[in-house]
């Protein structure tokens, strides 16, 4: 089906049926466990940047280098060593 | 309370916590970073290692903004921990308002993830660390945070499940046994220290002192923004309904 065809046979949302459709999404995003899975993703997340990280995240898309620069490395630096994290 | 809500609280309140530590840091532990980042350039400049100051400098600016950004990532991630354990906690623990509870749990979670922590691995500042051991203390490191962090656990859910309150005593002294045995079996850090003790003691006790501020901050932001959105959603919620 080319992109035209789904257009004028793909049946278009009522504004009921969006307004629905909005809220339910808005319902699955706002459920504990939800919440709860994105917070300790987002501890973890931190926590590498801030207390681990040595070029690893940046290497994805600068390559080998990344590890030389350690842009996030320097960047966290001094809130590392204060937090108590190993650093150098 | 809704979920969304308790995730803008968490986040906001980690944030603006983590930008007061750095401010903090700024005023109180920065000079000692200072102090230790001379010593060792001067430590390369006698064993004839060339030092490019220009560099050091632009470092040095970038590290120091960058301790801003780095508060708010480490205020963030740390009130996301606080932010789940206190949804679990919460009415379980002492305290006639939300805040009171967070502010004794921010406490406790001070102890349990930064105190105990200390003793083995205590905080050190630039010119101490061979970058040759990293991995192996960032591992030592994380392993015995998790050490702490499951025994408290683990003590806390007993905590809940005695009834007898009298077998309590002996549930604090449970997780003591555990840290002094992680104490004892964990290796040292491997790096050894060749700069004053007395800089090492100062900066080890001013991070202590701006990290159990920065649990503090995130505990009375974080249980105030908890009872003012829970009151704001029930008077919602009365109108509604």
């Amino acid at each position: 089906m080319d992109k035209l065809s789904y257009n004028l046979y793909t049946p278009k949302l009522t504004h009921t049926e969006m307004s629905t459709t909005k809220q339910s999404t808005v319902k699955a995003l706002d459920s504990l466990p939800v919440a709860i899975g994105f917070l300790i993703a987002v501890l973890v997340f931190t926590m590498f940047v801030v207390g681990y990280d040595q070029g690893q995240l940046f290497s994805v898309v600068e390559g080998q280098s990344a590890y030389d620069t350690m842009w996030i490395h320097e960047l966290t630096h001094d809130m590392r060593h204060a937090a108590g994290f190993p650093c150098h | 309370m809704k979920a969304l809500t308790l995730v803008g609280i968490t986040l906001s309140s980690g944030v603006i916590a983590g930008i007061i530590l750095a401010f903090l840091n700024l005023g109180i532990v920065e000079p000692t970073i200072d102090k230790a980042i001379a010593l060792e350039v001067q430590k390369q400049v006698s064993s004839g290692e060339n030092v490019n100051m220009s560099e050091l400098i632009d470092y040095r600016y970038w590290q120091k903004a960058g301790a801003f950004a780095g508060g708010a990532i480490y205020g963030a991630g740390l009130a996301s921990l606080f932010g789940v354990v206190f949804v679990f906690a919460r009415s379980k623990l002492p305290g006639k308002n939300n805040k009171q509870k967070a502010i004794l749990l921010a406490g406790v979670m001070w102890l349990v993830l930064f105190l105990m922590v200390a003793l083995k691995y205590p905080a050190n500042p630039p010119a101490v660390g061979d970058p040759d051991t990293i991995y192996h203390r960032e591992t030592l490191y994380v392993g015995y945070i998790m050490i702490s962090g499951l025994a408290a656990l683990g003590m806390a859910v007993i905590w809940i499940r005695t009834r007898i309150n009298s077998k309590k005593i002996i549930i604090p002294l449970m997780y003591i046994a555990i840290m002094v045995t992680a104490y004892v079996v964990m290796p040292s850090n491997p790096d050894k220290i060749e700069i004053s003790m007395d800089l090492i003691q100062t900066f080890r006790i001013l991070t202590a002192i701006t990290i159990g501020v920065f649990w503090g901050t995130l505990g009375i932001i974080f249980g105030s923004l908890w009872d003012k959105f829970l009151s704001r959603e029930q008077t919602l919620a009365a109108k509604l309904y």
